[in-house]
């Protein structure tokens, strides 16, 4: 008598590295929080991970980047959700996010079912979903289930269609072929689906017709090799180890994960603060995108930082429009856009207690205008691009910079003010003379003038000059740092570490007009200035500006820990900059705001990578060499970073005594402040000196 | 057939806490029963109850295990007590109502002297959460299967350091976030939420009398010995409405 063997499993296994692999959660009150820690993507269109058979709890989305709705203040358009199978008697145990091929996998022991998701990484319009179990279990049921209740529905042969489109808005088409199969006493559901989105109206189903013909001869495993081959590529100019440290090295990998995800390398990339994995904030374009995660992907993925800046090119003429309303010049870019580029920041929403309340950043958070500017100019040192700064990129700085020229008020004295403003300090509105906005405005006038001195417009640019050397920044010289605002040094003297346990929203715990008036701050302020443009600011003025602001500062801004992180390192307390770290580096996987439920905080992401990189190894980009100054937590062994500078691939590999440098051509390098050397690949070692034994920065 | 059971005093609270159970089982699907132990007279409770057509069964021996006894009834779903004889007792609670809350395992309404004005059908109840499981599960488990789907459940979360959101990026929209995810995550069918800062027992009565609800719902640990239940004793003290008690912690 032969035994009966079960044919092998269609679903592949993943390598269950921990250092790779993200559990979701299986707990009921944490369905939404998995299902945005677990959304998968390619840049283009991403979708958050839902239970294939839905459930009470859900919160299922897929998105198109850059695709919304049309009302007044726009939100991401909810297309239709493409994944439903019937799961009898399933359980939200054994879901797994693969770090390193990007697939969302379910191992269910209760119903015995298994599935595997993807979103193509190497095909931009192709979704896939595998499926196998009992076939009592398991069966094929409306793969748009739970597509939102507004999607029309239609079948063409073999074909199910679903699409979404909001009047005034885009719209989203999804088509799904099943090819459904029995094995013995498994049945397997093999799902190839295409996409198509636009950002007026309902979309052309034919074209998803056509694209899932093509799909489909390609078929499921093909698609899927292609795809983990896509992801390794992704991975190899963005390698991350945390030697010592495997917690953390899983939690950097998870957030490099979501950044590679987040944004197209073609086109344009309309980066929201969560990415596709949740509706919140609309799926607006916030200065997250230029200052946090851009820098990272124009590390990682140059191109896909480079469809992040062609989306604010293409906005221009809004950002333009949008000064000369204000009887300005240049180019005034919005708090948040989303669309056409028009400022969609809502005026108003509901506060405690449902009472509303004026929002103000539209207005006075002016300092996102430099900071797409300097977005623009760190694609072009990361990546070495000449000529983008000189062609399709200098509009962002040049009519920037023009804005700040007509911005300014020059006093009696010649001096120049910039004045009713927000800084990225949100608990202190409309005051004059913000440091970080004056100082970025003053960065950007620089910046300005030296593209146009390339240009050979000298007369404006030395007026550039001028008027940058004339605003105001805040510094004291007799305290020895920076005064956030004008009259920030008067106000109530109250101190976040001395208050409760941070990160605490203050005005949640204090009341605004409490907070407002006391040197409580939400997040950096001068401190992102020594992040961001170090170079402006007094040498030495770093240590002094972070010990007087970090007890002051709540840490009520899921942006605020990665950055205190990096300046930590930069300041030479490495073991402190882990702890802030590690609060960023768990936001999402720890549920820390209790907001992750809405999609994860990519800002936050691009700040633990920035944390990495510019903090614990030092690293920063210049035209004409990287410099390295490794800074390393004691409870780190050893950090290695891979990224791409000026078209090369360069490892960083720094333990506490030494960095050691690959590359794969000769590079111009400065190491802890020493002369630039010429590295020489494959690889070179440079010992350091350990953080106590280095001047303080 | 469901019980809801008023339990009737000679004080001034017994006309208030018959009508709530009459108010409790329109709501509920229930008929309501009335229980006296003979204490200090009759007459009251039962002229109230003949006033109200509820039967009245009358018990001899000790007021509060009577009542437990009765209570303890499979088929009584919900208990209602007077809060205190008059007004102006001198605490929120008499001992006798406090003990019985104290010990029994179902939903108890705690009804003071001055609600007179009890709506025949109570159609919004306020409910305090401080944002845990253990704090929740109760109102789900044990009231809310109870209810009649025209009953809103209006929330209120009073923050407080221990309990504010850590984080908050957007002055405003991240509290629209937070908010979304608390309803969902600890109470998905109610019908809104009241975000307050302040005394949590003092804001609990000032979003009562904002959403002029009918009722406040208050999940307690069953110990009202000193140092414990404070919120509870804020609100039993000075709430002007009905108050539904829901043991939380293992039953």
């Amino acid at each position: 008598m032969s035994a009966t063997v079960d044919p092998p499993s269609r679903i592949s296994e993943i390598d269950e590295d921990p250092t790779w692999v993200v559990p979701l959660p299986d707990d009921l009150a944490l369905e939404r929080v998995g299902e945005a820690i677990g959304a998968i993507g390619n840049g283009h269109a991403g979708i958050r991970a839902s239970l294939e058979e839905d459930g009470p709890g859900s919160g299922p989305l897929f998105a198109v980047n850059g695709i919304y709705d049309g009302e007044p203040v726009p939100r991401l358009l909810e297309g239709p959700v493409w994944t439903g199978l019937a799961v009898r008697d399933g359980s939200r145990r054994g879901r797994r996010l693969d770090l390193r091929t990007g697939v969302l996998v379910r191992h269910d022991d209760d119903s015995g079912v298994r599935t595997i998701q993807l979103v193509s990484a190497a095909r931009p319009h192709a979704l896939a979903l595998r499926a196998e179990g009992p076939v009592d279990r398991l069966d094929v049921a409306d793969p748009f289930a739970a597509a939102p209740p507004t999607a029309e529905r239609v079948r063409r042969g073999d074909v199910d269609l679903a699409w979404t489109a909001a009047p005034g808005g885009g719209g989203i088409a999804v088509g799904v072929r099943d090819r459904v199969e029995v094995v013995g006493a498994r049945r397997v559901v093999e799902r190839i689906g295409a996409w198509a989105a636009g950002p007026s109206g309902p979309p052309d189903l034919d074209e998803v017709v056509a694209r899932l013909d093509e799909l489909a001869e390609a078929g499921f495993d093909r698609l899927y090799a292609e795809h983990r081959a896509a992801w390794a590529e992704r991975w190899a100019s963005a390698e991350v180890a945390i030697d010592g440290a495997p917690d953390d090295e899983l939690a950097a990998r998870f957030a490099l994960f979501h950044l590679l995800a987040c944004a197209p390398e073609e086109g344009e990339a309309a980066v929201g603060p969560r990415g596709l994995t949740g509706h919140a904030y609309g799926g607006h374009v916030f200065w997250d995108a230029d200052v946090y995660v851009l820098p990272a992907l124009a590390a990682m993925r140059p191109a896909a930082a480079r469809a992040m800046l062609e989306y604010r090119i293409r906005r221009l003429p809004a950002a333009r429009a949008a000064a000369a309303a204000l009887g300005l010049r240049g180019a005034r870019f919005p708090w948040e856009s989303a669309t056409d580029g028009t400022d969609v920041t809502p005026r108003q929403l509901v506060g405690l207690d449902g009472v509303p309340v004026p929002v103000r950043t539209a207005e006075q958070e002016e300092h996102i205008v430099a900071d797409v500017a300097w977005a623009a100019d760190a694609y072009a040192r990361w990546t070495g691009d000449a000529t983008f700064l000189a062609g399709p990129g200098r509009s962002l700085v040049v009519e920037t910079a023009e804005y700040w020229a007509s911005r300014v008020r020059l006093d009696d004295d010649g001096r120049a003010h910039i004045e009713g403003v927000m800084g990225p300090d949100e608990y202190h509105e409309a005051v004059d003379d913000n440091a970080f906005t004056n100082v970025m405005a003053r960065w950007n006038l620089r910046r300005g003038a030296a593209l146009l001195e390339e240009e050979g417009d000298h007369d404006r640019a030395a007026a550039w000059r001028r008027l940058a050397d004339r605003l105001v920044d805040g510094w004291d010289p007799e305290r020895g740092r920076h005064e956030q605002f004008a009259g920030y040094w008067d106000l109530e003297p109250l101190r976040a570490d001395r208050l409760g346990t941070r990160p605490f929203a203050a005005p949640l715990v204090l009341g605004r007009e409490r907070v407002a008036g006391s040197q409580i701050i939400k997040q950096p302020d001068v401190v992102m200035l020594h992040h961001l443009v170090p170079e402006e600011l007094p040498p030495g003025s770093l240590a002094a500006d972070v010990a007087f602001y970090e007890p002051r500062t709540s840490h009520g801004s899921s942006l605020s820990p990665a950055i205190y992180a990096a300046v930590l390192a930069r300041a030479g307390q490495p073991d402190r900059a882990l702890a802030a770290w590690r609060l960023a580096a768990r936001l999402d996987l720890d549920d820390l705001t209790g907001t992750t439920a809405s999609g994860v905080h990519l800002a936050t992401m691009g700040g633990v990578w920035q944390a990495l990189v510019h903090g614990f190894l030092g690293m920063r980009p210049h035209p004409d060499h990287l410099s390295l100054d490794p800074c390393l937590p004691t409870a780190w062994r050893g950090l290695t970073v891979r990224l791409r500078f000026q078209g090369q691939l360069v490892a960083v590999r720094a333990r506490h005594d030494a960095v050691t440098v690959e590359c794969e051509q000769p590079l111009a390098l400065r190491v802890a402040g020493g002369p630039t050397v010429t590295c020489a690949p494959p690889c070179q070692r440079f010992p350091v000196a350990p953080p106590a034994e280095r001047s303080t920065r | 057939m469901t019980i809801v059971l008023a339990a009737l005093d000679s004080s001034a609270a017994a006309r208030p806490v018959l009508e709530t159970a009459i108010s409790v089982a329109a709501i509920t699907g229930s008929t309501v029963r009335a229980v006296h132990v003979r204490e200090d007279g009759h007459e009251v409770p039962a002229a109230l109850a003949r006033a109200r057509e509820v039967p009245l069964r009358e018990l001899e021996g000790p007021v509060e295990e009577g009542l437990l006894h009765e209570l303890g009834a499979d088929e009584v779903i919900i208990g209602v007590i007077g809060a205190r004889g008059t007004p102006a007792g001198a605490r929120p609670v008499g001992h006798i109502a406090l003990h019985v809350v104290e010990r029994v395992a179902k939903p108890v309404v705690v009804v003071p002297p001055e609600a007179l004005e009890v709506p025949a059908r109570p159609t919004r109840l306020l409910v305090p959460l401080e944002g845990t499981e253990a704090c929740a599960e109760p109102v789900v488990a044990l009231l809310q299967p109870l209810l009649a789907d025209d009953v809103d459940l209006v929330v209120v979360h009073v923050l407080t350091a221990t309990t504010a959101p850590p984080m908050v990026d957007h002055p405003d929209w991240g509290l629209e976030h937070w908010s979304a995810e608390f309803l969902a995550r600890h109470l998905p069918d109610a019908a809104d939420l009241r975000i307050r800062t302040g005394p949590v027992g003092a804001e609990i009565l000032q979003a009562a009398a904002d959403a002029a609800v009918d009722a406040i719902v208050l999940c307690w640990s069953q110990d009202a010995s000193p140092g414990h239940a404070a919120v509870v004793r804020t609100v039993l003290e000075h709430a002007p409405m009905p108050i539904f008690l829901l043991p939380a912690g293992p039953r």
